[in-house]
């Protein structure tokens, strides 16, 4: 969601004064696949929204992830007890548990494991209180699979075409990806990921518009608006889009929980620090074409360094 | 050097199931319970001796869903480092020790058709939590089991009660050999798995290598010990430009930022492959977790946040 919160805290996503393709992962520091931030109540009622009008765009999974699924369940509910006691609770008498979530006022039984005991499946249950988007990947046959997801808050990819494909197709796209070896020495990295040492990484792209639902299938609906963009309204228009994403691995399937929680940041809101300012300047005017194409910025790309360089000019004139 | 995380755990119980195999039951110390884990997977445990630190593996033999405790199986082994000889004589109930999370590097095949388990004397381990699950799936498998004797048979009962059809045993002392042959007699599609002593798994590897059967349908389990880190000083060639010396205390990362040559990198514990560099010359001595075994034979690239050099120098490649 629009980041409403202190910029000192805004997952800034570069280091450097050039930016390339990359496995920028870090073992994290606080082990927490989820974050609540202060939208947390408007975001949830829009996902929630978005998972009852578009089931087959949000959510999508294969029959064999279920065990997967609970393995979630059991991961997300702890991260949010631990993290955030007075707002989550869960009672647990052997398999029978009762989550709550206080800040939504709603109290769940269910017996874990079984998967009669909710109204829906494990994982749909557990993401309609985060705000991350939730994708499992199960390891099988030394390759990774994308066999479950919740996905409401799209960067421009199709959760229902990518379901069931190994790590390297979904990833095909990406120009260079492939040439340069990256994806095989990505889904090497990930394959080796071990429990108790997650890790997270930054990904980052702009957009036209403030827009957080932005999938593959309705492109139609905002990708229009790249053309309005002007070095007049690139301010407040454009938005650079950060996602925090965090790989934990899931010991009871061997497999791997990747959670998406995504940031927009308007360019005028980027350009009050100027340390920023400049460095993003800097980056954008060096991107090589094809990230530029891929991350969608080609149309207004002229028009975004245009009001940059008026906004460091005007920082240099006072 | 990098350290996993770990967690802290108590022995519960000692129980000497055979002469030469005992089971271990720890508890966790937190109250917290433990990870589950998946059909195969095993614990480093880490033991302080007065002589320094042993770490071994072991597969986790109890229900993979159970989190109250996990427990293990130790043969005490003829020739001993330390590891066996300290579970089986140093080790009391209440003790605390440090295992690492739960790990998988031998786990089932999903698309198998039928699983079938080779074990011989204590490599039976790992097979336990796989039949366990294979059982929830409703998959189909058949064990053979080869051990001296009925006596020395670890898990004998078990396996008898739980899996009565599946299971086949080959007792030495009673003139039965598990062979070969029976490996041909598998259908289509059938994943096989070994474990026990390295001439076993060759021999039984090899056979199916012969009767045909894919790479990937084949399944092995060895342990080996970390590799003790060598910290010698050496130098460091740029391609096409300046030599840099790399002291015994710093990385060759570090030495390349040092001198203000821009490397990229992320995680710095040899795991992440953002700072992999192209070798050109000289001998690499890898510690990273990230390149396969193939990749490090290569010696054509290099993990530079921890691995070093084998020989005096190393010439790589920065663009």
């Amino acid at each position: 969601m629009k980041w409403t919160g202190d910029l000192a805290h805004f997952p800034y996503p570069f280091k450097g004064s050039t930016y390339r393709y990359s496995n920028n992962s870090i073992p994290m520091k606080q082990p927490y696949c989820i974050e609540v931030t202060s939208s947390y109540k408007k975001e949830m009622l829009f996902k929630r929204k978005l998972l009852s009008d578009h089931p087959e765009r949000c959510y999508q999974s294969l029959p064999h992830s279920i065990t997967g699924q609970w393995e979630i369940v059991e991961i997300v509910i702890d991260h949010l007890v631990s993290q955030y006691p007075q707002d989550f609770s869960i009672e647990q008498e052997n398999n029978r548990w009762i989550f709550t979530n206080k800040i939504l006022d709603e109290k769940k039984e269910f017996i874990f494991g079984e998967k009669n005991s909710l109204p829906c499946e494990p994982l749909f249950f557990i993401s309609q209180h985060v705000q991350e988007d939730l994708i499992y990947m199960r390891q099988r046959d030394d390759n990774l699979y994308l066999d479950a997801g919740q996905l409401c808050f799209p960067a421009n990819w199709s959760l229902a075409f990518n379901i069931g494909m190994k790590f390297k197709s979904i990833h095909h796209p990406i120009p260079g990806f492939k040439e340069e070896g990256l994806d095989q020495r990505i889904l090497q990295f990930l394959m080796r990921l071990e429990a108790g040492t997650p890790w997270e990484r930054l990904n980052w792209s702009l957009m036209a518009g403030d827009r957080l639902d932005t999938s593959l299938e309705t492109f139609n609906q905002w990708g229009r608006l790249r053309k309005q963009v002007t070095s007049e309204n690139a301010g407040e228009l454009v938005h650079i889009r950060v996602e925090v994403q965090k790989l934990f691995r899931l010991p009871r399937t061997n497999s791997i929980l990747f959670s998406i929680h995504t940031h927009l940041l308007a360019l005028e809101q980027l350009a009050t620090n100027i340390e920023w300012l400049q460095q993003f300047y800097e980056i954008l005017s060096e991107l090589p074409d094809h990230i530029v194409e891929y991350k969608g910025i080609s149309t207004y790309k002229k028009a975004v360094l245009k009001y940059l360089e008026k906004q460091l000019q005007q920082v240099k004139t006072l | 050097m990098y350290i996993e995380p770990t967690l802290f755990v108590r022995v519960s119980s000692i129980e000497k199931i055979t002469k030469q195999v005992k089971k271990f039951t720890l508890f966790p110390e937190t109250g917290k319970e433990l990870p589950r884990f998946s059909g195969g997977a095993h614990i480093s445990t880490y033991l302080k001796i007065p002589s320094g630190l042993i770490v071994r593996q072991y597969s986790l033999v109890s229900h993979p869903d159970k989190r109250s405790n996990y427990e293990i199986a130790v043969r005490l082994s003829e020739n001993s480092k330390g590891g066996s000889l300290h579970w089986h004589q140093g080790m009391k109930v209440g003790d605390r020790l440090q295992i690492s999370y739960p790990k998988n590097h031998f786990s089932l095949s999903f698309k198998a058709r039928h699983h079938v388990f080779y074990a011989a004397g204590i490599g039976i381990t790992p097979f336990l939590s796989m039949m366990q699950d294979i059982s929830t799936n409703r998959q189909t498998f058949e064990l053979h089991y080869a051990s001296k004797s009925e006596e020395s048979c670890v898990f004998h009962s078990y396996i008898k009660k739980h899996y009565p059809n599946q299971s086949h045993f080959y007792f030495s002392d009673q003139h039965q050999r598990l062979q070969t042959t029976s490996l041909a007699n598998h259908p289509i599609g059938t994943h096989v798995y070994f474990c026990g002593p390295e001439g076993f798994i060759e021999q039984f590897r090899t056979a199916s290598i012969e009767l045909g059967y894919p790479i990937l349908s084949i399944h092995s389990e060895r342990f080996s010990p970390p590799k003790p880190i060598v910290l010698k000083a050496f130098q460091v060639k740029i391609h096409n430009g300046i030599t840099i010396n790399v002291s015994k205390t710093e990385t060759i990362l570090e030495a390349l930022h040092k001198h203000g040559i821009i490397a990229p990198y992320s995680c710095q514990i040899g795991r992440c492959g953002t700072c992999e560099l192209p070798v050109l010359k000289g001998r690499v001595d890898h510690y990273d977790s990230f390149l396969s075994d193939e990749q490090k034979e290569a010696n054509n690239c290099i993990i530079p946040c921890v691995s070093r050099a084998k020989s005096d120098k190393l010439v790589i490649e920065i663009k």
